[in-house]
Protein backbone atom coordinates (compact mmCIF):
# COMPACT_ATOMS: atom_id res chain seq x y z
CA UNK A 1 0.00 0.00 0.00
CA UNK A 2 1.22 4.24 -0.78
CA UNK A 3 1.28 6.62 0.76
CA UNK A 4 -1.19 8.00 -1.30
CA UNK A 5 -3.67 5.35 -1.04
CA UNK A 6 -3.69 5.38 2.62
CA UNK A 7 -4.11 9.18 3.07
CA UNK A 8 -7.07 9.25 0.59
CA UNK A 9 -8.30 6.33 2.49
CA UNK A 10 -7.73 8.29 6.06
CA UNK A 11 -9.62 11.70 4.21
CA UNK A 12 -12.74 9.59 3.84
CA UNK A 13 -12.77 8.40 7.30
CA UNK A 14 -12.53 11.93 8.48
CA UNK A 15 -15.89 12.71 7.89
CA UNK A 16 -17.91 12.20 10.27
CA UNK A 17 -20.21 8.78 10.86
CA UNK A 18 -17.78 7.17 8.37
CA UNK A 19 -16.68 3.63 10.10
CA UNK A 20 -14.43 2.24 7.45
CA UNK A 21 -12.82 3.61 4.28
CA UNK A 22 -11.57 0.61 2.11
CA UNK A 23 -9.94 -0.09 -1.04
CA UNK A 24 -10.98 -3.41 -2.80
CA UNK A 25 -10.13 -5.58 -5.78
CA UNK A 26 -13.74 -5.36 -7.97
CA UNK A 27 -13.27 -8.83 -9.38
CA UNK A 28 -11.60 -10.52 -6.06
CA UNK A 29 -13.42 -8.59 -3.21
CA UNK A 30 -9.96 -8.81 -1.82
CA UNK A 31 -8.88 -5.54 0.58
CA UNK A 32 -5.90 -3.54 -1.44
CA UNK A 33 -5.74 -0.73 1.48
CA UNK A 34 -7.89 0.36 4.31
CA UNK A 35 -8.87 2.87 6.87
CA UNK A 36 -10.69 1.74 9.72
CA UNK A 37 -11.93 2.37 13.23
CA UNK A 38 -10.57 -0.31 15.19
CA UNK A 39 -12.76 -3.77 15.13
CA UNK A 40 -14.46 -2.97 11.75
CA UNK A 41 -14.48 -5.92 9.44
CA UNK A 42 -13.39 -4.79 6.27
CA UNK A 43 -12.51 -8.22 4.61
CA UNK A 44 -16.21 -8.84 4.96
CA UNK A 45 -17.42 -5.51 4.02
CA UNK A 46 -14.81 -5.55 0.70
CA UNK A 47 -15.96 -9.02 -0.08
CA UNK A 48 -19.99 -7.86 -0.14
CA UNK A 49 -19.74 -4.60 -1.44
CA UNK A 50 -17.69 -6.63 -4.51
CA UNK A 51 -20.27 -8.76 -4.79
CA UNK A 52 -23.10 -6.04 -5.10
CA UNK A 53 -21.23 -4.08 -7.61
CA UNK A 54 -20.99 -7.14 -9.72
CA UNK A 55 -24.83 -7.85 -9.43
CA UNK A 56 -25.80 -4.85 -10.07
CA UNK A 57 -23.59 -4.49 -13.26
CA UNK A 58 -25.72 -6.71 -14.92
CA UNK A 59 -28.26 -4.25 -14.08
CA UNK A 60 -26.35 -0.97 -16.14
CA UNK A 61 -25.66 -3.51 -18.84
CA UNK A 62 -29.13 -4.83 -19.75
CA UNK A 63 -30.41 -1.17 -20.08
CA UNK A 64 -27.42 -0.26 -22.21
CA UNK A 65 -26.65 2.83 -19.48
CA UNK A 66 -22.68 3.46 -18.30
CA UNK A 67 -21.17 1.37 -15.74
CA UNK A 68 -22.21 1.87 -12.21
CA UNK A 69 -20.60 5.30 -10.35
CA UNK A 70 -21.50 5.21 -7.23
CA UNK A 71 -24.29 2.90 -5.13
CA UNK A 72 -25.81 3.12 -1.92
CA UNK A 73 -26.93 0.57 0.56
CA UNK A 74 -29.03 1.83 3.19
CA UNK A 75 -29.97 -0.49 5.56
CA UNK A 76 -31.41 0.31 9.50
CA UNK A 77 -27.93 -0.05 11.11
CA UNK A 78 -25.92 1.69 8.80
CA UNK A 79 -25.23 2.62 5.51
CA UNK A 80 -22.49 0.59 2.99
CA UNK A 81 -21.43 3.34 -0.17
CA UNK A 82 -19.43 2.19 -3.37
CA UNK A 83 -17.91 4.17 -5.85
CA UNK A 84 -15.96 3.31 -8.93
CA UNK A 85 -12.45 3.69 -7.88
CA UNK A 86 -10.52 3.49 -11.29
CA UNK A 87 -8.77 0.71 -13.26
CA UNK A 88 -10.34 -2.46 -11.31
CA UNK A 89 -11.03 -1.22 -7.86
CA UNK A 90 -13.81 0.01 -5.89
CA UNK A 91 -13.76 2.60 -2.91
CA UNK A 92 -15.95 1.26 0.15
CA UNK A 93 -17.34 3.00 3.03
CA UNK A 94 -19.35 1.69 5.92
CA UNK A 95 -21.19 4.61 7.59
CA UNK A 96 -23.66 4.65 10.47
CA UNK A 97 -26.97 6.05 9.56
CA UNK A 98 -26.84 9.55 11.22
CA UNK A 99 -23.67 10.67 8.53
CA UNK A 100 -24.31 13.37 5.74
CA UNK A 101 -24.94 11.19 2.71
CA UNK A 102 -24.04 14.16 0.30
CA UNK A 103 -20.56 14.63 2.05
CA UNK A 104 -19.76 10.79 2.05
CA UNK A 105 -20.52 11.03 -1.51
CA UNK A 106 -18.29 13.56 -2.78
CA UNK A 107 -15.63 12.77 -0.50
CA UNK A 108 -16.10 9.27 -2.41
CA UNK A 109 -15.63 10.66 -5.47
CA UNK A 110 -13.24 12.98 -4.74
CA UNK A 111 -10.88 10.39 -3.13
CA UNK A 112 -11.96 8.47 -7.14
CA UNK A 113 -10.35 11.65 -8.77
CA UNK A 114 -7.55 11.60 -6.54
CA UNK A 115 -5.96 7.65 -7.62
CA UNK A 116 -6.94 7.83 -11.05
CA UNK B 1 -22.35 -33.50 1.49
CA UNK B 2 -20.23 -36.59 3.43
CA UNK B 3 -18.16 -36.08 6.47
CA UNK B 4 -15.80 -38.39 8.16
CA UNK B 5 -16.29 -36.49 11.32
CA UNK B 6 -20.12 -35.57 12.13
CA UNK B 7 -19.51 -32.15 13.72
CA UNK B 8 -17.76 -31.15 10.62
CA UNK B 9 -20.92 -31.41 8.49
CA UNK B 10 -22.56 -27.72 9.83
CA UNK B 11 -19.49 -25.43 9.59
CA UNK B 12 -18.55 -27.01 6.06
CA UNK B 13 -22.39 -26.75 4.80
CA UNK B 14 -22.70 -22.95 6.03
CA UNK B 15 -19.20 -22.32 3.74
CA UNK B 16 -20.46 -24.42 0.82
CA UNK B 17 -23.43 -21.89 0.58
CA UNK B 18 -22.66 -18.68 1.80
CA UNK B 19 -19.66 -19.34 -0.10
CA UNK B 20 -21.08 -20.40 -3.22
CA UNK B 21 -17.93 -22.91 -4.33
CA UNK B 22 -18.73 -25.68 -6.10
CA UNK B 23 -16.17 -27.97 -4.71
CA UNK B 24 -14.81 -28.35 -1.31
CA UNK B 25 -12.62 -30.85 0.46
CA UNK B 26 -11.26 -30.80 3.80
CA UNK B 27 -8.59 -32.87 4.93
CA UNK B 28 -5.56 -33.21 7.17
CA UNK B 29 -1.66 -32.16 6.39
CA UNK B 30 -1.35 -35.82 5.33
CA UNK B 31 -3.71 -36.03 2.73
CA UNK B 32 -6.39 -37.78 4.56
CA UNK B 33 -9.94 -36.65 3.51
CA UNK B 34 -11.95 -35.26 6.40
CA UNK B 35 -15.16 -34.27 4.57
CA UNK B 36 -16.04 -33.27 0.45
CA UNK B 37 -18.39 -31.62 -0.99
CA UNK B 38 -18.97 -31.97 -4.80
CA UNK B 39 -17.28 -34.68 -5.58
CA UNK B 40 -19.06 -37.22 -7.70
CA UNK B 41 -16.25 -39.72 -7.88
CA UNK B 42 -13.90 -41.42 -4.86
CA UNK B 43 -10.74 -40.92 -7.51
CA UNK B 44 -11.57 -37.61 -7.87
CA UNK B 45 -11.19 -37.02 -4.07
CA UNK B 46 -8.29 -38.94 -3.41
CA UNK B 47 -6.46 -36.95 -6.50
CA UNK B 48 -7.53 -33.58 -4.73
CA UNK B 49 -6.65 -34.79 -1.38
CA UNK B 50 -3.07 -35.69 -2.47
CA UNK B 51 -2.38 -32.81 -4.95
CA UNK B 52 -3.40 -30.57 -2.32
CA UNK B 53 -1.90 -31.80 0.42
CA UNK B 54 1.55 -32.22 -2.04
CA UNK B 55 1.25 -28.23 -2.99
CA UNK B 56 0.63 -27.33 0.41
CA UNK B 57 3.51 -28.92 1.77
CA UNK B 58 6.09 -27.82 -1.25
CA UNK B 59 4.63 -24.56 -0.65
CA UNK B 60 5.36 -24.18 3.14
CA UNK B 61 9.28 -25.91 1.93
CA UNK B 62 9.98 -23.57 -0.33
CA UNK B 63 8.57 -20.52 1.82
CA UNK B 64 10.89 -21.90 4.59
CA UNK B 65 13.82 -21.89 2.28
CA UNK B 66 13.11 -18.51 0.41
CA UNK B 67 12.99 -17.22 4.43
CA UNK B 68 9.43 -15.73 3.25
CA UNK B 69 7.89 -17.83 6.90
CA UNK B 70 4.39 -18.83 6.91
CA UNK B 71 2.14 -18.22 4.30
CA UNK B 72 -1.39 -18.15 4.27
CA UNK B 73 -3.99 -19.26 0.96
CA UNK B 74 -3.18 -20.15 -2.32
CA UNK B 75 -5.41 -18.95 -5.09
CA UNK B 76 -4.99 -20.29 -8.58
CA UNK B 77 -7.54 -17.95 -11.08
CA UNK B 78 -8.04 -19.61 -14.31
CA UNK B 79 -10.70 -18.39 -17.18
CA UNK B 80 -13.55 -20.26 -15.62
CA UNK B 81 -12.91 -21.36 -12.39
CA UNK B 82 -10.54 -20.44 -9.20
CA UNK B 83 -8.82 -22.80 -6.91
CA UNK B 84 -8.38 -21.88 -3.58
CA UNK B 85 -5.88 -24.17 -0.93
CA UNK B 86 -4.82 -23.42 2.25
CA UNK B 87 -3.72 -24.75 5.47
CA UNK B 88 -5.28 -23.74 8.90
CA UNK B 89 -4.65 -25.20 12.11
CA UNK B 90 -7.02 -27.06 14.95
CA UNK B 91 -6.29 -28.07 18.09
CA UNK B 92 -3.07 -30.27 18.09
CA UNK B 93 -3.12 -30.76 14.18
CA UNK B 94 -2.97 -29.02 10.80
CA UNK B 95 -5.84 -29.14 8.48
CA UNK B 96 -5.95 -27.92 4.77
CA UNK B 97 -8.98 -26.87 2.94
CA UNK B 98 -9.71 -26.86 -0.74
CA UNK B 99 -12.23 -24.97 -2.78
CA UNK B 100 -12.93 -24.68 -6.31
CA UNK B 101 -15.48 -21.25 -7.47
CA UNK B 102 -16.69 -20.10 -10.36
CA UNK B 103 -17.67 -16.76 -11.47
CA UNK B 104 -20.67 -16.97 -9.14
CA UNK B 105 -19.05 -16.06 -6.66
CA UNK B 106 -15.17 -13.98 -6.12
CA UNK B 107 -11.85 -14.71 -3.99
CA UNK B 108 -12.90 -12.40 -1.55
CA UNK B 109 -16.11 -13.82 -0.78
CA UNK B 110 -14.35 -17.61 -0.25
CA UNK B 111 -11.76 -16.57 1.69
CA UNK B 112 -14.01 -14.51 3.99
CA UNK B 113 -16.36 -17.12 4.97
CA UNK B 114 -13.12 -19.73 4.75
CA UNK B 115 -12.11 -18.04 7.67
CA UNK B 116 -15.69 -18.26 9.39
CA UNK B 117 -15.71 -22.09 8.55
CA UNK B 118 -12.23 -22.22 10.23
CA UNK B 119 -13.27 -20.75 13.47
CA UNK B 120 -16.35 -22.78 13.69
CA UNK B 121 -14.50 -25.82 12.89
CA UNK B 122 -11.82 -24.65 16.10
CA UNK B 123 -14.60 -23.65 18.05
CA UNK B 124 -16.78 -27.05 18.05
CA UNK B 125 -13.51 -29.74 17.23
CA UNK B 126 -13.74 -32.27 19.93
CA UNK B 127 -10.19 -33.12 21.64
CA UNK B 128 -9.37 -35.42 19.66
CA UNK B 129 -8.93 -34.98 15.99
CA UNK B 130 -8.24 -36.85 12.40
CA UNK B 131 -4.44 -35.64 11.70
CA UNK B 132 -2.33 -39.11 13.79
CA UNK B 133 0.58 -40.06 11.79
CA UNK B 134 -0.18 -42.00 8.76
CA UNK B 135 1.65 -45.71 9.02
CA UNK B 136 2.88 -47.33 5.38
CA UNK B 137 1.02 -50.34 7.20
CA UNK B 138 -2.49 -48.84 7.50
CA UNK B 139 -2.48 -46.25 5.05
CA UNK B 140 -4.27 -48.12 2.23
CA UNK B 141 -6.61 -49.35 4.68
CA UNK B 142 -7.47 -45.81 5.84
CA UNK B 143 -7.75 -44.59 2.71
CA UNK B 144 -10.66 -47.24 1.72
CA UNK B 145 -12.05 -46.50 4.50
CA UNK B 146 -12.18 -43.02 3.94
CA UNK B 147 -13.72 -43.25 0.94
CA UNK B 148 -16.21 -45.74 1.83
CA UNK B 149 -17.39 -43.42 4.35
CA UNK B 150 -17.75 -40.64 2.05
CA UNK B 151 -19.71 -42.13 -1.25
CA UNK B 152 -21.09 -44.94 1.12
CA UNK B 153 -19.59 -47.85 -0.79
CA UNK C 1 -42.87 32.55 -45.13
CA UNK C 2 -41.55 31.51 -49.26
CA UNK C 3 -38.93 33.99 -48.36
CA UNK C 4 -37.36 33.31 -45.55
CA UNK C 5 -37.20 29.51 -47.16
CA UNK C 6 -35.65 31.16 -50.17
CA UNK C 7 -32.93 32.92 -47.69
CA UNK C 8 -32.63 29.46 -45.80
CA UNK C 9 -32.01 27.29 -48.91
CA UNK C 10 -29.16 30.16 -49.92
CA UNK C 11 -27.58 29.92 -46.44
CA UNK C 12 -27.26 26.36 -46.21
CA UNK C 13 -26.24 25.85 -50.07
CA UNK C 14 -23.10 28.13 -49.04
CA UNK C 15 -22.77 26.51 -45.74
CA UNK C 16 -23.90 22.78 -45.77
CA UNK C 17 -22.47 22.59 -42.12
CA UNK C 18 -25.04 25.16 -41.13
CA UNK C 19 -27.44 24.02 -38.38
CA UNK C 20 -30.20 26.53 -40.35
CA UNK C 21 -31.23 23.04 -41.98
CA UNK C 22 -33.11 22.60 -38.73
CA UNK C 23 -35.65 25.66 -39.36
CA UNK C 24 -35.38 25.40 -42.95
CA UNK C 25 -36.90 21.88 -42.48
CA UNK C 26 -39.57 22.48 -40.16
CA UNK C 27 -40.61 25.70 -42.59
CA UNK C 28 -41.26 23.32 -45.37
CA UNK C 29 -42.86 20.41 -43.19
CA UNK C 30 -45.69 23.40 -41.48
CA UNK C 31 -45.57 24.85 -45.53
CA UNK C 32 -46.51 21.08 -46.46
CA UNK C 33 -44.11 20.20 -48.54
CA UNK C 34 -42.77 17.26 -46.65
CA UNK C 35 -40.56 15.28 -49.53
CA UNK C 36 -38.04 18.25 -49.73
CA UNK C 37 -38.47 18.85 -45.73
CA UNK C 38 -37.95 15.30 -45.69
CA UNK C 39 -34.50 15.58 -47.75
CA UNK C 40 -33.17 18.56 -46.10
CA UNK C 41 -33.76 16.73 -42.30
CA UNK C 42 -32.43 13.61 -43.75
CA UNK C 43 -29.19 15.26 -44.57
CA UNK C 44 -28.95 17.09 -41.63
CA UNK C 45 -29.36 14.18 -39.49
CA UNK C 46 -27.01 12.59 -41.70
CA UNK C 47 -24.18 15.05 -41.11
CA UNK C 48 -24.64 15.58 -37.49
CA UNK C 49 -25.83 12.19 -36.25
CA UNK C 50 -25.67 13.04 -32.71
CA UNK C 51 -28.11 16.09 -32.73
CA UNK C 52 -31.18 14.59 -31.19
CA UNK C 53 -33.33 17.65 -32.59
CA UNK C 54 -32.76 16.71 -35.72
CA UNK C 55 -33.97 13.13 -35.47
CA UNK C 56 -36.54 14.34 -33.75
CA UNK C 57 -37.47 16.50 -36.78
CA UNK C 58 -37.20 14.12 -39.32
CA UNK C 59 -39.71 12.08 -37.09
CA UNK C 60 -41.92 14.57 -37.22
CA UNK C 61 -41.89 14.95 -40.80
CA UNK C 62 -42.20 11.00 -41.36
CA UNK C 63 -45.16 10.91 -38.85
CA UNK C 64 -46.67 14.12 -41.16
CA UNK C 65 -46.33 11.37 -44.43
CA UNK C 66 -47.82 8.63 -42.18
CA UNK C 67 -44.55 6.89 -42.04
CA UNK C 68 -45.24 5.64 -38.76
CA UNK C 69 -42.26 2.76 -38.98
CA UNK C 70 -39.67 5.67 -39.94
CA UNK C 71 -41.14 8.06 -37.25
CA UNK C 72 -40.62 5.18 -34.61
CA UNK C 73 -37.13 4.75 -35.59
CA UNK C 74 -36.66 7.88 -35.68
CA UNK C 75 -37.98 9.22 -32.19
CA UNK C 76 -36.36 5.99 -31.04
CA UNK C 77 -32.77 7.11 -31.71
CA UNK C 78 -33.64 10.29 -30.16
CA UNK C 79 -34.39 8.78 -26.87
CA UNK C 80 -31.33 7.22 -27.57
CA UNK C 81 -29.35 10.85 -27.61
CA UNK C 82 -31.45 12.16 -25.48
CA UNK C 83 -33.51 9.77 -22.90
CA UNK C 84 -35.64 12.79 -21.54
CA UNK C 85 -36.71 14.37 -24.81
CA UNK C 86 -40.25 15.94 -24.53
CA UNK C 87 -40.72 15.50 -28.15
CA UNK C 88 -39.79 12.02 -28.76
CA UNK C 89 -41.81 10.82 -25.48
CA UNK C 90 -44.47 12.38 -26.95
CA UNK C 91 -43.71 11.30 -30.91
CA UNK C 92 -44.15 7.86 -29.44
CA UNK C 93 -46.84 7.70 -27.24
CA UNK C 94 -48.77 8.72 -30.34
CA UNK C 95 -47.38 6.39 -32.49
CA UNK C 96 -47.97 4.02 -29.65
CA UNK C 97 -51.55 4.84 -29.44
CA UNK C 98 -52.53 4.85 -32.79
CA UNK C 99 -50.80 0.50 -32.87
CA UNK C 100 -52.78 0.41 -29.80
CA UNK C 101 -50.51 -0.14 -27.65
CA UNK C 102 -52.02 2.04 -25.36
CA UNK C 103 -49.81 0.67 -21.65
CA UNK C 104 -46.71 2.17 -23.74
CA UNK C 105 -48.27 5.26 -24.87
CA UNK C 106 -49.31 5.78 -21.43
CA UNK C 107 -45.54 4.87 -20.36
CA UNK C 108 -44.40 7.96 -22.42
CA UNK C 109 -47.22 10.19 -21.66
CA UNK C 110 -46.27 9.90 -18.21
CA UNK C 111 -42.57 10.24 -18.98
CA UNK C 112 -43.41 13.45 -20.85
CA UNK C 113 -45.76 15.26 -18.03
CA UNK C 114 -42.95 14.31 -15.55
CA UNK C 115 -40.63 16.66 -17.89
CA UNK C 116 -43.25 19.38 -18.92
CA UNK C 117 -45.87 18.84 -15.71
CA UNK C 118 -47.03 22.01 -16.70
CA UNK C 119 -48.97 20.77 -19.71
CA UNK C 120 -52.52 19.84 -18.45
CA UNK C 121 -53.02 18.52 -21.99
CA UNK C 122 -51.05 15.54 -21.32
CA UNK C 123 -52.57 14.56 -17.79
CA UNK C 124 -56.12 14.59 -19.73
CA UNK C 125 -54.30 12.14 -22.64
CA UNK C 126 -53.49 9.74 -19.21
CA UNK C 127 -56.42 9.87 -18.04
CA UNK C 128 -58.15 9.96 -21.53
CA UNK C 129 -55.94 6.43 -22.27
CA UNK C 130 -56.38 4.79 -19.07
CA UNK C 131 -60.02 5.06 -19.06
CA UNK C 132 -60.13 3.21 -22.87
CA UNK C 133 -57.90 0.75 -21.07
CA UNK C 134 -60.16 0.48 -18.06
CA UNK C 135 -63.20 -0.19 -20.96
CA UNK C 136 -61.34 -2.60 -22.89
CA UNK C 137 -61.20 -5.39 -19.92
CA UNK C 138 -64.98 -5.19 -19.41
CA UNK C 139 -66.51 -8.23 -20.18
CA UNK C 140 -68.39 -9.51 -23.09
CA UNK C 141 -71.76 -10.72 -21.69
CA UNK C 142 -71.18 -14.73 -20.93
CA UNK C 143 -67.43 -13.93 -20.71
CA UNK C 144 -65.00 -14.91 -17.11
CA UNK C 145 -64.50 -12.43 -14.49
CA UNK C 146 -61.92 -9.82 -15.19
CA UNK C 147 -58.80 -9.27 -12.98
CA UNK C 148 -59.50 -6.77 -10.82
CA UNK C 149 -59.22 -3.20 -12.50
CA UNK C 150 -55.69 -1.37 -11.82
CA UNK C 151 -55.09 1.08 -9.15
CA UNK C 152 -54.91 3.98 -9.99
CA UNK C 153 -51.05 5.20 -11.33
CA UNK C 154 -49.58 2.04 -9.43
CA UNK C 155 -46.33 1.92 -10.81
CA UNK C 156 -46.80 3.74 -13.67
CA UNK C 157 -46.06 7.03 -12.15
CA UNK C 158 -42.36 6.74 -12.86
CA UNK C 159 -40.25 4.57 -15.43
CA UNK C 160 -40.83 1.31 -12.30
CA UNK C 161 -40.51 -2.41 -12.30
CA UNK C 162 -41.97 -4.68 -9.89
CA UNK C 163 -40.97 -8.50 -10.04
CA UNK C 164 -40.70 -11.19 -7.92
CA UNK C 165 -37.63 -12.86 -5.79
CA UNK C 166 -37.51 -15.33 -8.95
CA UNK C 167 -36.84 -13.04 -11.76
CA UNK C 168 -40.81 -12.47 -12.44
CA UNK C 169 -42.22 -9.23 -13.83
CA UNK C 170 -45.51 -8.52 -11.69
CA UNK C 171 -45.89 -5.21 -13.00
CA UNK C 172 -44.14 -2.11 -15.27
CA UNK C 173 -42.03 -1.94 -17.47
CA UNK C 174 -38.77 -0.52 -18.11
CA UNK C 175 -36.89 0.25 -21.79
CA UNK C 176 -33.71 0.76 -22.82
CA UNK C 177 -32.84 4.70 -23.66
CA UNK C 178 -33.36 3.12 -27.67
CA UNK C 179 -36.73 1.66 -27.09
CA UNK C 180 -36.59 -1.78 -26.39
CA UNK C 181 -38.30 -2.95 -23.75
CA UNK C 182 -35.87 -5.04 -21.06
CA UNK C 183 -38.41 -5.56 -17.88
CA UNK C 184 -38.00 -9.64 -18.23
CA UNK C 185 -33.63 -8.49 -18.74
CA UNK C 186 -33.61 -6.30 -15.38
CA UNK C 187 -35.97 -8.70 -13.06
CA UNK C 188 -34.18 -11.56 -14.46
CA UNK C 189 -30.78 -9.72 -13.67
CA UNK C 190 -32.02 -8.70 -9.93
CA UNK C 191 -33.14 -11.62 -8.81
CA UNK C 192 -30.68 -12.49 -6.38
CA UNK C 193 -29.93 -9.09 -6.01
CA UNK C 194 -32.34 -9.01 -2.69
CA UNK C 195 -30.48 -11.91 -1.01
CA UNK C 196 -27.42 -10.44 -1.82
CA UNK C 197 -28.19 -7.43 0.21
CA UNK C 198 -29.74 -9.11 2.87
CA UNK C 199 -26.44 -11.17 3.55
CA UNK C 200 -24.24 -8.11 2.74
CA UNK C 201 -26.03 -6.14 5.74
CA UNK C 202 -26.23 -9.42 8.01
CA UNK C 203 -22.43 -9.72 7.52
CA UNK C 204 -21.63 -6.41 8.33
CA UNK C 205 -23.98 -5.96 11.29
CA UNK C 206 -26.12 -2.99 9.56
CA UNK C 207 -29.57 -4.66 10.29
CA UNK C 208 -32.03 -5.06 7.57
CA UNK C 209 -31.76 -3.01 4.22
CA UNK C 210 -33.95 -0.73 2.49
CA UNK C 211 -32.86 0.61 -0.38
CA UNK C 212 -30.26 0.40 -2.91
CA UNK C 213 -29.78 3.58 -4.72
CA UNK C 214 -27.39 3.66 -8.27
CA UNK C 215 -25.53 6.33 -10.05
CA UNK C 216 -25.23 5.40 -13.69
CA UNK C 217 -23.82 8.00 -15.65
CA UNK C 218 -27.42 10.37 -16.85
CA UNK C 219 -29.23 7.62 -15.21
CA UNK C 220 -30.32 7.36 -10.82
CA UNK C 221 -32.04 3.71 -10.31
CA UNK C 222 -33.85 3.36 -6.93
CA UNK C 223 -34.23 -0.35 -5.89
CA UNK C 224 -36.86 -1.26 -2.96
CA UNK C 225 -37.96 -4.22 -1.67
CA UNK C 226 -42.06 -3.39 -1.20
CA UNK C 227 -42.70 -6.69 0.20
CA UNK C 228 -40.30 -9.57 1.13
CA UNK C 229 -41.06 -11.45 -1.79
CA UNK C 230 -40.52 -8.45 -4.46
CA UNK C 231 -38.76 -5.58 -5.55
CA UNK C 232 -39.67 -2.67 -7.14
CA UNK C 233 -36.84 -0.65 -9.57
CA UNK C 234 -37.35 3.18 -9.74
CA UNK C 235 -35.39 5.00 -12.97
CA UNK C 236 -34.88 8.49 -13.46
CA UNK C 237 -33.25 10.87 -15.30
CA UNK C 238 -30.03 12.05 -13.25
CA UNK C 239 -31.48 15.56 -13.50
CA UNK C 240 -33.80 14.29 -10.24
CA UNK C 241 -31.82 14.48 -7.07
CA UNK C 242 -31.28 12.01 -5.29
CA UNK C 243 -33.55 13.30 -2.32
CA UNK C 244 -36.65 13.28 -4.64
CA UNK C 245 -35.66 9.94 -6.28
CA UNK C 246 -36.22 8.59 -3.08
CA UNK C 247 -39.52 10.33 -2.54
CA UNK C 248 -40.68 9.26 -5.53
CA UNK C 249 -39.50 5.78 -4.89
CA UNK C 250 -41.19 5.35 -1.80
CA UNK C 251 -44.55 6.93 -3.15
CA UNK C 252 -43.82 3.40 -5.83
CA UNK C 253 -43.69 1.35 -3.04
CA UNK C 254 -46.81 2.49 -1.61
CA UNK C 255 -48.14 1.74 -4.71
CA UNK C 256 -47.09 -1.31 -5.28
CA UNK C 257 -47.68 -2.75 -1.70
CA UNK C 258 -51.34 -1.95 -2.38
CA UNK C 259 -51.29 -3.14 -5.75
CA UNK C 260 -49.88 -6.56 -4.02
CA UNK C 261 -52.96 -6.42 -1.11
CA UNK C 262 -55.89 -5.81 -4.14
CA UNK C 263 -54.53 -8.86 -6.13
CA UNK C 264 -54.46 -11.00 -2.88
Amino acid sequence: MTTREQMVLDDITRVAGVRSAILVAADDGLVVAESALEGQATEAAAAFAARLAQRLAALTRTLHTPPMSVMLLQATGGQLFVAAGGEGLLLVAVTGNEVNIGEVRLALLDAAGRLN
Amino acid sequence: MRALEPWVEDPLRTFVAESQVRVALLMTSAGQVVAQHGFTRSLDVMTAAALGAGIVASTRELARETGAGTFGAIVHQGGKLGVFLAPFSMPDTQWIGLAVFGPDTSIGMVQLFFGRMVDDLVKTAPRTLPGREVLPETFEDDLNASLRALFGR
Amino acid sequence: MTDDIAAMTLELAQDPNSLVFLRLAEALRRKGQLDAALTVAGRGAGRYPELADAHDLLARIQADKGDGDGAFDAWTTVLRLAPDHLGAHKGLAFIAYRTGDLGRSVRHLTRALELAPADTSLASAIERIRSMMVSRTEPAPGAPEPAPPEPRGAVELTPALLFDQQGRVLRGSLERSDGVDASDAVAAALAGVSREAERATRMLELGEWRAIAIESGAVNYELRTPTAETLLLVMRGREVPAGRLARIADKAVEQARQWLEELA
